[in-house]
């Protein structure tokens, strides 16, 4: 009785993983886990895996997958199970806080002080002074314009001079002018995300702030957006919902002439456009309108935004472990890597030196104002650091399905979105 | 010959009958009851997963007291479930009452009745959405077409979204209840539908004094079913509007979800958790006590 009771104990805990492995200190060759998501459609974490084992060889790495939509939910519950693996990404701010503040994070300060300093992202992992991630890549979000649509509604390509006010303009004439032409493409599509109208709203207006509660900063942007769903040249947010509309096929099957999105779409759009899944069509890339004239045209730096997608190092492994856990994240910020990544379409943290290899893939724009738009910009945060982010955001997600769907007028929406703020989050 | 053999005997009956029932005893201990064992704890701390919860008393209960978004879930709940149980228990008595007859084909529509019950959610979703899309959607097609002029927008305006939510939801369930109807009215004598009817009796009286009472403890089974599971209503929610357009359709379980998995605030969610089993047992309780009174 008292074995079948140990062997009973012994499965509850292996079950419920008690276990108390470590890793041994070993010499000789070392094997990191990274994680991923959609493996099959994601190269990029081969790319490096595959990239940093051709300079390291005595270091391998392999993958380990997620799934994309649940990966924080996923990592989270691997980390506090002691199950992660040794290196993970930080897919986005959002739960940036969570990992840090919850002693989930190697300091890579040491890694952060020798990377050069055209690194972008790098900030956004810095607290107390200390780093901890590493970006990688480090998109920013632009806007995609069909020439072909363009030319044929006979409308002026983007310059890079646009603010908000002329984007709808144009927006408009190309639907007016593609339907007497008899074609059905709206002038421009604006994701379902409360990104394409936030994220732009917080970067562009000086002094915006989510943890200030007052979010009268987004009404501008509103009110495009509306004034574009009323106008008809772009897709209401309720069609685009319960349609279950994809950005990829709004852009790349041509249904609209414009659209505002990060750069990791160039590399969809690339292999979309070569595979056939996507109309073949000659497009390019501008700056984001901007809220006022002053940071437009090609002599200043247009504002947007984005979050880096960084790698961090697990605390539970060991040291040694973590010595080449740190090799890999220097060479994934660094200019073999950039390499790399854009030989894929992947817009890397160190973006300065790569336009020339993003831009001569088959099918990319060759335009100077592509190559401008790729190279320039002053990209802020899309989730600010904070313990506060992840529920305002998810405040000012209702805000954004309620005055998209005509439910509440904007001004009220916004003051119903500050109360909350105030009471739910601000308050604790 | 002691007692020992019998003692011995008795023993290994016990230990036979724990070994069956022990495989699903352990995926209910390690998967149920002590996560949710736990969670009584849990909704009087704050943790978020990495490192212990710390102790902060009733903290978490006076938040959710003045938590605006809690009380508009619980709201949105109510209504979901004010509509929802009594219009399932209606279409599926309905259903089955059809059903219930000698027809030519009669397996084949109650399959097709079952039909939504065993289809993927998901999948549900996606084609009500549809459906129910203001601009091209079929239900509208035909609203207009017998001449409202103004139809409503359905899951992408507040007013309309939780009635197209329930819609769907009583869809989905009517083929599950009418099939635990059915199996009531088997039970039903039928002598009792024959005295009835040589006594004179008309269909709805036959209905109302044979088939309701005779009903009686499968319809009490169901309510208590379609209560629990309209309280905890998540799933199609989360994939049809997620929560919107704004808050007019989060309810309770999506809200625990969002405080806990999207915002790691695991004490809090488990305090309002807490909160919707309280309602649920509060609710199942009085049933129960109803359905003695009426039965004696």
């Amino acid at each position: 009785m008292k074995r079948s009771l140990a062997a009973v104990t012994a499965l509850l805990l292996g079950i419920t993983g008690c276990s108390s492995g470590g890793d041994a200190e070993e010499s000789g060759p070392v094997t990191l886990t990274l994680a991923g998501w959609s493996l099959a459609t994601t190269p990029e974490f081969k790319t490096l895996a595959d990239g940093f084992k051709s300079s390291h060889p005595d270091i391998t790495v392999e993958l380990k997958e997620y799934d994309a939509a649940n990966y924080d939910t996923q990592m989270i519950a691997d980390l506090a199970a002691g199950k992660a693996p040794d290196v993970y990404v930080q897919k986005n701010l959002k739960n940036f806080f969570t990992y840090q503040d919850g002693k989930q994070l190697v300091d890579v300060s040491d890694v952060a002080g020798k990377l050069g300093p055209k690194v972008g992202g790098l900030s956004a992992y810095q607290v107390d002074g200390k780093t901890w991630a590493i970006p990688y890549r480090a998109d920013s979000w632009v806007l995609y314009y069909n020439k072909a649509l363009f030319d044929k509604a006979g409308v002026k390509h983007p310059d890079g001079s646009w603010t908000w006010a002329e984007y709808a303009t144009a927006a408009k004439e190309l639907t007016t002018k593609l339907k007497a032409s008899g074609d059905k493409a709206l002038g421009t599509y604006q994701h379902t995300w409360q990104s394409t109208a936030q994220g732009f709203a917080l970067a562009q207006t000086a002094g915006a702030s989510l943890e200030t509660g007052d979010y009268a900063f987004l009404k501008p942007y509103y009110e495009t957006a509306l004034d574009l769903q009323t106008a008809g040249a772009q897709v209401s947010l309720g069609d685009a919902t319960t349609n279950s509309l994809t950005y990829q096929a709004q852009f790349g099957k041509q249904s609209a002439a414009m659209m505002v999105m990060g750069t990791w779409y160039i590399a969809t759009l690339l292999n979309q456009q070569a595979k056939g899944d996507a109309d073949t069509f000659e497009w390019g890339i501008a700056p984001a309108p901007q809220l006022t004239k002053a940071t437009t045209g090609t002599s200043a730096t247009p504002v947007t935004f984005a979050d880096p997608t960084g790698l961090g190092i697990n605390p539970k492994i060991s040291e040694k472990k973590i010595a080449a856990a740190k090799e890999f994240l220097a060479y994934a910020a660094g200019a073999d890597a950039a390499k790399a990544l854009a030989g894929i379409g992947v817009t890397p943290a160190d973006s300065s030196s790569v336009a020339d290899t993003i831009f001569s893939l088959k099918g990319a724009p060759g335009d100077e104002l592509s190559k401008f738009t790729f190279t320039t910009h002053d990209t802020k945060p899309e989730n600010p650091v904070s313990k506060y982010t992840a529920p305002l955001q998810n405040i000012l997600k209702d805000l954004h399905t309620e005055v998209l769907s005509g439910t509440t007028p904007i001004d009220a929406a916004i003051t119903k979105a500050q109360d909350r703020a105030k009471n739910e989050v601000l308050s604790k | 010959m002691t007692t020992m053999p019998v003692r011995r005997r008795r023993w290994r009956n016990t230990a036979i009958g724990l070994s069956f029932l022990l495989p699903n005893f352990i995926g209910f201990l390690i998967l149920t009851l002590i996560p949710v064992g736990l969670l009584f704890y849990y909704a009087f701390t704050e943790w978020n997963v990495f490192g212990g919860a710390t102790w902060t008393g009733l903290d978490n209960f006076r938040q959710m007291a003045r938590d605006t978004t809690f009380w508009t879930a619980l709201r949105n709940t109510l209504y979901y479930a004010a509509f929802h149980i009594p219009l399932t228990l209606a279409v599926s008595l309905g259903l089955a009452l059809l059903l219930n007859r000698k027809l030519r084909g009669v397996a084949f529509f109650r399959a097709v009745a079952f039909f939504p019950y065993i289809t993927s959610i998901v999948a549900i979703a996606q084609i009500w959405n549809m459906l129910f899309s203001p601009g091209f959607g079929p239900v509208n097609e035909l609203l207009r077409w017998v001449g409202v002029d103004n139809p409503p927008g359905w899951t992408t305006s507040a007013d309309w979204s939780m009635p197209a939510v329930i819609v769907v939801g009583v869809w989905r369930d009517m083929g599950y209840y009418m099939l635990l109807f059915l199996a009531g009215l088997q039970t039903i004598p039928g002598q009792l539908y024959e005295a009835a009817r040589v006594d004179g009796a008309s269909a709805w009286q036959r209905f109302r004094a044979v088939t309701l009472p005779g009903l009686r403890p499968t319809t009490f089974f169901i309510t208590v079913l379609l209560t629990i599971g309209s309280f905890k209503v998540f799933d199609l929610i989360l994939v049809m509007t997620n929560g919107g357009p704004g808050q007019s359709t989060l309810v309770l379980a999506q809200y625990i979800f969002r405080k806990g998995f999207e915002e790691n605030q695991f004490g809090y969610a488990s305090a309002v958790s807490i909160v919707l089993f309280a309602i649920c047992l509060l609710v199942t309780v009085v049933q129960f006590v109803v359905n003695k009174r009426r039965s004696s």
